[in-house]
């Protein structure tokens, strides 16, 4: 404030203009075409073209290989709805896309709580013992790309000689010997779900812990001299409090759960047993580079992006009807 | 200069748009035909090369002197040197420059080069990800000329391959590729393992029932199978049904024909399968391993006696076989000691095709035309273990290779009477196919249910009119 009633003092008189918007100097223009003009034709050229040449494509019968196509108009779109395949795959990815953001989330905001706020309840509003240690570790999943997690876990699920079924049956349950988890149509989802959860928990938790330290620790301060405990604490003042960033990752595990490619394709390539484990982003690279037809995949590429944008509609409305507007307008 | 450019501009604006496209789901297809017809004419590739040489046998193609020739080969179970092999006798004679490339993904690869016309002079179509034959055929040159060529010994290339090597990259009368490598489909065994506990080598399904009977007393399973490759189980069920009940049985199927999977003799195959199955001859776990891990279950650890599969075998597993392991085969089991059908599924594979769109037709006819040599032929025989499609390459001892020497008496031994299977490759049905078979081995699907699921996947291809269909004889 003091600095613009100085500044302001002191051009008044040898400018006694107001500024107008029609003011364009060589400063402004060249600031404009560079910080605004470049990233917006870029963005553009790379993100809007494209999508535009895809939904184009979606009306086309091209078959990706000549340059040539037919404008067959919404024929692809009918025939995604008589698809067999196409619906298995998309009730997979909704599968996915109920359950994996959900279970990541609750897992990562406990652990961040624990972390942060969690420890003694006496003295300063610390995490539990050893808690910098945990968060290292449990940060590491995330560093190793989820090619070779499923790779990995692919190895470790072995029916014949992987570590946990030679630990089972170890252990005495001699009925997992040979047992497929990614093989079998009961457990290949569950397993595939709980592997992409293992690769993406500590990169959430990281997120939730960064956004609880922003919370000053008088809050939490004054809410145990109220008398609140550990889980009153997380649902009253911490839920709370970070609800932008629950929001934000919220919808990045949404648009991850309906991709999910990498890990579904390492983890089963064909699709599953009795495609209990194909989703959308694997047919539809298998409608491309298996039966060649672009047009129709790149159908199927509108239509995925149809689900993200109402899913993520869905998650900003909930926020917005459960209160999370209303904060920001109070403060 | 103006390939390369055109290269470079194909490869950034292919990267940049993928990079963006992929993450949001929306248009994989994207980047590819926003600056379509940048089809150069060419100039070169004309016919009056051979200035040097006024011997037409030498370059009858009329490569031009010093062009470049550019190979984009399939990187597979016989890797890509046997090409840069026959492509430095090329450079030698006509000072070329050949350039190999090798790939896994030879659709991915080259889809957006096959939209943009900026095509490889040679092209090896093989692997899982290959471009369907469908979608390309009308754009590849006929290759009829080189085999009436002659080859570098200066005798006629056609004189001096196997009977059926043109069948398989024939389409609808149109000879577009050409297969290079002689595969022979069966069962395979280790001849160290049977001989020391006394078994015989299957030829029928109720021999293999016998001997899974007996292998269970030594703590082993028959077969042994994984999730990529359970396939080749239904190639074994395909190929015996056919050695029983002939040309009727193969046409019904190659020709997507009603209940054609419901022919007696397939459904007595199924049977078999389904009764070593439920026995437990199958080791478990397979829909859950991977296929290479599944075939060291049976080249190394010997868990399992038997595995179907194609010659490529040897050479796929050499790293993961047991020493002494002397790999054998016998043909795909049939139902009948001395089955009355055709005699061995011996079809030439690693598919070898020139787009019309290249800038150098003639160059890649040319390695071609020199790996039919009989020195390039003798080489490839020699590192691979295995026969390519010219005759009389591997001496009796199969350069001391049992499995090449086992292949040799099985040729000998059909006497001529060799079929192939096209439709499952040629209509793109094995990915959906795997998924069955996954199951049925299993133990999840009866017979009736695979073979309802199989009848299926025909007939809904067979009604699917944006489907060309190729008659098969």
């Amino acid at each position: 404030m003091t600095d613009n009633i100085r500044t302001s003092a002191a051009e008044a008189p040898v400018v006694p203009r107001r500024r107008s918007r029609r003011d364009f100097s060589f400063d402004s223009i060249s600031f404009f075409l560079v910080f605004l003009g470049v990233p917006l034709a870029v963005f553009l050229f790379l993100v809007i073209w494209p999508f535009i040449q895809a939904a184009y494509y979606s009306l086309t019968d091209w078959n990706g290989l000549t340059a040539s196509m037919n404008f067959i108009g919404l024929d692809n779109f009918e025939r995604l709805l008589n698809d067999d395949l196409f619906m298995k795959a998309l009730g997979n990815s909704v599968l996915l896309l109920a359950v994996v953001p959900t279970l990541i989330l609750i897992i990562a905001l406990t652990f961040a709580t624990l972390i942060t706020v969690g420890g003694a309840s006496k003295g300063q509003i610390r995490g539990l013992k050893g808690s910098s240690f945990y968060r290292v570790v449990s940060f590491f999943p995330y560093t190793i790309p989820g090619v070779a997690i499923g790779l990995l876990w692919q190895l470790v699920l072995l029916p014949n000689g992987g570590l946990v079924n030679s630990l089972l049956v170890e252990l005495g349950f001699d009925g997992f010997a040979g047992f497929a988890w990614l093989g079998d149509k009961t457990t290949a989802m569950p397993v595939s779900i709980f592997v992409i959860m293992w690769g993406l928990i500590g990169f959430y938790m990281l997120l939730f812990i960064a956004a609880i330290k922003d919370v000053p620790a008088e809050t939490y301060e004054a809410a145990r001299l109220d008398g609140a405990g550990r889980f009153r604490t997380a649902i009253s003042i911490t839920i709370p409090l970070i609800r932008e960033n629950v929001q934000t990752a919220w919808i990045y595990l949404g648009i991850f759960a309906l991709d999910a490619f990498a890990y579904m394709s390492v983890l089963n390539s064909t699709g599953g047993p009795e495609y209990s484990t194909l989703v959308i982003t694997q047919y539809l690279y298998r409608v491309a580079f298996n039966d060649f037809k672009f047009g129709y995949a790149s159908a199927i590429g509108v239509f995925l992006a149809v689900i993200t944008l109402l899913f993520a509609a869905l998650v900003f409305s909930v926020n917005y009807l459960t209160g999370g507007g209303n904060r920001k307008a109070k403060r | 200069m103006n390939d390369k450019s055109l290269s470079r501009r194909s490869i950034l604006r292919g990267a940049a748009a993928t990079a963006v496209a992929l993450p949001f789901g929306v248009a994989l297809a994207s980047c590819a035909s926003s600056g379509g017809g940048s089809e150069e004419p060419t100039d070169d590739a004309t016919t009056d090369g051979g200035d040097t040489e006024n011997d037409p046998t030498k370059n009858p193609f009329g490569v031009e002197e010093g062009s470049s020739i550019e190979a984009v080969i399939f990187d597979g179970g016989y890797g890509t040197d046997y090409v840069s092999f026959a492509g430095g006798i090329v450079d030698k004679n006509l000072g070329t420059t050949t350039e190999v490339k090798a790939t896994q993904k030879v659709a991915q690869e080259l889809q957006p080069r096959f939209v943009s016309g900026d095509v490889p002079d040679l092209i090896d179509n093989s692997g899982a990800d290959s471009i369907g034959w469908n979608d390309i055929r009308d754009r590849l040159e006929t290759l009829d000329d080189v085999l009436e060529a002659n080859n570098l010994e200066g005798k006629p290339i056609k004189d001096s391959l196997f009977s059926g090597a043109k069948d398989p990259g024939t389409f609808d009368g149109k000879f577009v590729a050409l297969n290079y490598v002689l595969t022979v489909y069966g069962v395979w065994y280790s001849g160290s393992l049977f001989e020391e506990n006394g078994w015989d080598a299957p030829a029928t399904w109720d021999d293999a029932l016998a001997l899974g009977a007996k292998a269970k007393e030594q703590g082993k399973y028959l077969f042994t199978w994984g999730k990529e490759a359970a396939t080749y189980y239904l190639t074994l069920a395909v190929d015996g049904a056919v050695r029983e009940g002939g040309d009727k049985v193969r046409l019904a199927l190659e020709n997507l024909e009603p209940d054609s999977w419901s022919q007696p003799e397939i459904q007595t195959v199924f049977t078999k399968m389904k009764e070593c199955v439920d026995k437990g001859y199958f080791m478990p776990g397979g829909a859950g391993t991977q296929f290479t891990a599944a075939q060291a279950q049976w080249s190394k650890d010997q868990d399992a006696i038997l595995y179907p599969s194609g010659s490529w075998i040897e050479n796929e597993m050499k790293d993961a076989t047991a020493p002494d392991f002397q790999m054998r085969a016998v043909p795909d089991l049939s139902l009948t000691a001395n089955p009355g059908g055709l005699g061995l599924r011996a079809e030439a594979g690693e598919p070898f095709c020139v787009p019309s769109q290249a800038d150098n037709i003639a160059g890649g006819k040319e390695v071609l035309r020199t790996m039919l040599s009989k020195e390039a032929a003798v080489n490839f025989a020699k590192e691979k273990k295995a026969p390519t499609i010219v005759l009389d390459t591997v001496p009796e001892d199969g350069f001391g290779s049992t499995a090449l020497q086992s292949q040799g008496k099985m040729l000998a031994d059909a006497n001529n009477s060799f079929f192939t299977i096209k439709f499952i490759n040629l209509y793109g049905m094995n990915t959906d196919q795997l998924v069955y078979m996954n199951s049925f081995l299993s133990g999840d699907k009866s017979v009736e249910e695979l073979t309802s699921d199989l009848q299926g996947l025909t007939d809904k291809t067979r009604e699917d009119d944006s489907i060309e269909k190729v008659k098969i004889s």
